[in-house]
């Protein structure tokens, strides 16, 4: 047997008096890439961390380096989340700032970065036009950070990542928000790089891996259990059960308050640009009260533009000619009057969401549309509120901090909270990210409950196998412009 | 123009520096509907401007922005603010004679000049908005009879405002209307629906005068506020250099340890920030900052009375028409001190270490904030208005020194600001200075409870803590934050 290249002897990892890694032990070999997985909280991100270097370990976790690699001696690993500061090294971001236009730019743009990042690491730059290549980020160099979307995000770690080239990769969930096309090239320069001597680990839930992966690990109670690929995807397949959905609560089970039977959405030859770059180009649009509509475009297309001007966090929707619940915007109404009668969930709302408040604040707050609870919500929101939580399981994070659970926990809240005044409008823009695959089935037979009563669907999901089946039409945006609209049913 | 607070008689001169009332939410159902389909117009694209129209606009209310025609032909940062978020822009002559309210959120300097540009085109019976009182009160600006006149002010940065706004909050707000300007009664409903508009209504609104608004606004931002903060970071950071301590090390403590240390005052007032330290260590806090009171104390009270007598606001007028002349100097100086000048060294601070190892800051910060409390209540102005003028916003100040140090800070804070902050510092170090030779490194640099096993007296104990807990600054203070507890916390260590 070769060399270890990770060594894990007897971790323990708690939290909470909780036992996350019990007594854990791992060994990963040279030429091992590695698929972790595991449910949400089973501790996987503590894992990865605790191999990277995180502090407060209790328990062995030794490194063996290849001296005689070319590649840099370290363990790098790529979180679940993304951050970036700007200019004066703070992180104070807020939700739609990246759609106000101020005269001084707050942050760098990404080519800035990259420069910055390149080298504070003594990297090469001749290497890095590759990556950029492949992930397709040629376009966005002389974007600012505050301008990429969180998809765009996702991308800038992951070309970093690549490009500092480490001994030992951990990846966690890198996949999320990426199109089908950046995950498939993603895989690819994944293997090109195993080629030429790095080692992964990729915490993922995802089917399509990149090639090299050859070992599994998954977590549960608190222990590895190793297998391989063909078993691990087999024994996956069993146990993916068709689960029946619970009776969805009463209060979910009306006709949405206000049931408008006029236009939703109209847009009439809508643009948006920021200086000299066109984001949306001539957009129309209609979308009927009751009507379930799939969206779809590559990162960058300008989906979240688009939802951004539907869900009144976009300044630019004053200039435009365009129609929100038959009045026309800019119109005398208030965004919260907007808000009121739409339920919406988007990577970026979960990124900007307050973290301070607890799982059930955050629930309660779909009431109000805030970001965190600021009143007291009387009884009755009070009851709905504490069944939802049942409901979705978090019963025992009642009062846990968000910022203090793994990302599918809180997405898992932040779910309950996008439908918990049973809105007229659902926008639900990548909803199940950092969910698995049991779950994901789930929330979306959910979602088809709920549509049954005359809720207005906008989806945007990836992949066509993990889509709500209630849906009937699509629209795909490319390069900022409608490519398609269809109805799914005829085109099947 | 003469002074407006020294035209009045002394029983109206209390009148008005006691308006003070905080208040409910129940007060503001009637929403943005008194300002509904009205023309809003505002003069200045600044943060303030740009933040609070984004804000109204969005709160479905019709908003544009008047700018000088050179402002517009030069297409600078305030044309480019207003027409890249899509808002209708136009000059003063276009714009104002159909405005219904007109809100001037320039600078202080220029109000004189907007004020006297835009009243001769406003139509009888509009609304002039101010969100600071200096114009009227100090300058003694008199505004055309028919108009009403009245002020909102939000505490808050301009980007706070609006990223409050945006997650379904708000940020405090003080409102106000002028006694000698509400010829139809209007202003205070159309204040509160301003006070809607940008959100302010949700994290607690106090009725103010602009009398108790000028005279508390200078008070707190010449003395705790930016003036002992300057005078507080230079003298720590002078003290641990004289002592050898690491420069980089030591300009890092100071720029990050005043944001550490005020964001316990921000969550807990003076008590939480106290509380952060060991007992030993609050006890040494406590006798310090004590002492720093004394000797502190007829410096804050002189600056007190030259706002009240119009003294300060005659002199800073003096350096305007003189073109800045002592604002430039002192400004200049302030970028050559040698904190200004040492990088904030590559090394880990914690957060406790911040409290920890410059115990000194802690006393610096309640001293100051009792103090500038205490006088502001002794003059007149009411306990709620003290609070939001002292410990309410020495958080948001500390966190443009972690920002970039205090060339940042007084780039962020008014011209006004600014020139009071040197007037209190220029004052405060020689003030200091005996009591400086006698401070070493346990007060700042090193842990003060290195070497200590941490014994205290119990009576000695409990004897602080009530002093510290029943302070004025706390009672009033623990009311007014439950109104703003959902506010996020502001950190850049």
């Amino acid at each position: 047997m070769s060399d270890p290249v990770v060594h894990i002897t007897n971790l323990n990892i708690k939290y909470h008096q909780k036992v996350v890694l019990g007594d854990m032990n791992w060994t990963i070999r040279r030429k091992e890439h590695w698929l972790l997985c595991g449910k949400s909280g089973s501790g996987k991100t503590t894992l990865a961390k605790a191999i990277a270097g995180a502090d407060h370990v209790y328990g062995n976790v030794e490194l063996h380096f290849d001296a005689e690699s070319a590649l840099p001696a370290k363990a790098l690993y790529v979180a679940n989340w993304y951050q970036f500061k700007d200019l004066e090294g703070q992180s104070n971001f807020y939700y739609q700032q990246r759609y106000n236009k101020q005269a001084v730019e707050v942050t760098a743009t990404v080519n800035a970065e990259l420069e910055a990042y390149g080298k504070k690491n003594g990297l090469n730059f001749s290497s890095l036009d590759r990556i950029i290549d492949a992930l397709g980020y040629a376009a966005l160099l002389d974007s600012a950070l505050i301008q990429l979307s969180s998809g765009e995000h996702k991308k800038l770690q992951l070309v970093k990542a690549l490009w500092f080239k480490p001994q030992l990769l951990i990846l966690d969930q890198p996949y999320n928000g990426l199109d089908a096309a950046s995950r498939k090239n993603l895989n690819v320069l994944i293997d090109e790089f195993v080629g030429a001597g790095l080692q992964l680990i990729l915490i993922s839930n995802e089917r399509d891996l990149p090639s090299c992966i050859n070992r599994v690990a998954e977590i549960r109670e608190g222990q590895i259990h190793e297998s391989n690929l063909e078993e691990h995807q087999a024994s996956h397949k069993m146990t993916i059960k068709e689960e029946a959905l619970k009776p969805v609560p009463a209060f979910l089970r009306d006709f949405p308050v206000a049931y408008n039977a006029c236009g939703i959405i109209r847009m009439i030859d809508v643009n948006i640009s920021y200086g000299d770059k066109q984001v949306l180009k001539d957009i129309n649009w209609e979308v009927n009260a009751g009507e379930k509509w799939l969206l779809q475009g590559h990162n960058g297309s300008g989906k979240s533009t688009l939802l951004s001007l539907i869900s009144g966090d976009h300044p630019q929707a004053y200039s435009n000619n365009f129609y929100l619940f038959g009045n026309k915007r800019g119109s005398g109404e208030s965004i919260w009057d907007i808000k009121a009668r739409i339920g919406l969930i988007s990577p970026e709302l979960h990124w900007y969401f307050d973290a301070s408040a607890t799982v059930w604040q955050s629930i309660v707050s779909g009431f109000y549309d805030s970001s965190g609870l600021f009143c007291d919500p009387g009884a009755t929101k009070k009851a709905q509120a504490d069944e939802l939580l049942s409901y979705f399981g978090l019963d025992e994070y009642k009062n846990t901090l968000m910022n203090k659970l793994p990302l599918g926990k809180q997405r898992l809240a932040l779910l309950a909270r996008t439908i918990i005044k049973n809105p007229e409008l659902l926008i639900l823009d990548e909803p199940c990210q950092g969910l698995d695959h049991q779950q994901t089935k789930h929330f979306n037979k959910l979602v088809d409950e709920l549509c049954k009563n005359g809720t207005t669907l906008i989806y945007v999901g990836h992949f066509e196998s993990q889509l709500p089946s209630c849906i009937e039409k699509k629209i795909v945006l490319e390069n900022g412009e409608v490519k398609l609209i269809e109805n799914r049913l005829e085109s099947v | 123009m003469s002074n407006y607070f020294n035209t009045l008689p002394l029983r109206e001169k209390l009148n008005q520096l006691g308006v003070c009332d905080f208040m409910e939410s129940s007060e503001f159902l009637d929403g943005v509907n008194a300002l509904k389909g009205k023309k809003l117009v505002i003069v200045g694209c600044g943060a303030q401007g740009l933040n609070q129209g984004l804000n109204l606009r969005d709160s479905g209310l019709d908003i544009s922005y008047a700018l000088r025609q050179e402002a517009i032909d030069g297409k600078r940062d305030s044309w480019k603010n207003a027409t890249e978020n899509n808002f209708n822009v136009g000059t003063y002559e276009q714009l104002i004679p159909s405005a219904d309210v007109v809100i001037n959120l320039t600078p202080d300097k220029q109000h004189t000049a907007v004020v006297n540009a835009v009243m001769p085109l406003m139509k009888q019976g509009a609304t002039l908005l101010y969100s600071h009182g200096f114009n009227i009160v100090e300058e003694g600006m008199q505004i055309r009879k028919d108009i009403t006149v009245i002020m909102v002010a939000p505490k808050c940065p301009g980007s706070e405002v609006r990223a409050e706004y945006v997650r379904g909050f708000g940020v405090p707000t003080l409102i106000a209307v002028h006694p000698e300007n509400d010829p139809e009664g209007k202003g205070l409903e159309q204040a509160k629906a301003y006070c809607v508009g940008t959100g302010g209504h949700r994290a607690g609104v106090l009725k103010s005068s602009f009398v108790a608004e000028v005279k508390s606004d200078l008070m707190g931002e010449q003395t705790i506020l930016c003036g002992l903060l300057q005078t507080g970071s230079i003298l720590s950071f002078d003290k641990m250099i004289e002592k050898g301590i690491d420069a980089g090390y030591a300009s890092k403590l100071v720029q990050y340890g005043v944001e550490v240390i005020t964001e316990a005052l921000k969550q807990g007032g003076i008590t939480a920030m106290m509380d952060r330290l060991s007992n030993v260590a609050k006890i040494k806090a406590f006798e310090v900052s004590e002492e720093l009171k004394t000797i502190m104390r007829p410096l804050f009270q002189k600056h007190q009375d030259d706002i009240m007598s119009g003294e300060f606001s005659r002199i800073m007028m003096e350096d305007w028409a003189a073109g800045d002349k002592n604002l430039l100097a002192w400004r200049a100086a302030t970028g050559e001190t040698a904190f200004e000048k040492t990088p904030a060294g590559n090394v880990t601070i914690g957060e406790q270490e911040y409290f920890d190892n410059n115990l000194l800051m802690v006393a610096f910060v309640r001293a100051g904030v009792e103090l500038a409390f205490e006088t502001m209540v002794e003059a007149g102005i009411k306990p709620e208005s003290a609070y939001y003028e002292s410990l309410h916003e020495t958080p948001l100040i500390a966190n443009t020194i972690a920002r970039k140090k205090l060339f940042e800070m007084n780039r962020v804070i008014s011209d006004t600001a600014e020139y009071g902050c040197y007037l209190f510092d220029h004052a405060c170090k020689p003030l200091l200075a005996d009591f400086m030779t006698r401070v070493d490194t346990d007060l700042v640099g090193k842990n003060f409870n290195e070497g200590k096993d941490g014994a205290v007296d119990n009576r000695a104990l409990i004897a602080v803590n009530e002093v510290i807990r029943t302070h004025q600054v706390e009672l009033v203070g623990a009311e007014l934050r439950k109104a703003m507890t959902a506010m996020k916390s502001i950190k850049t260590a």
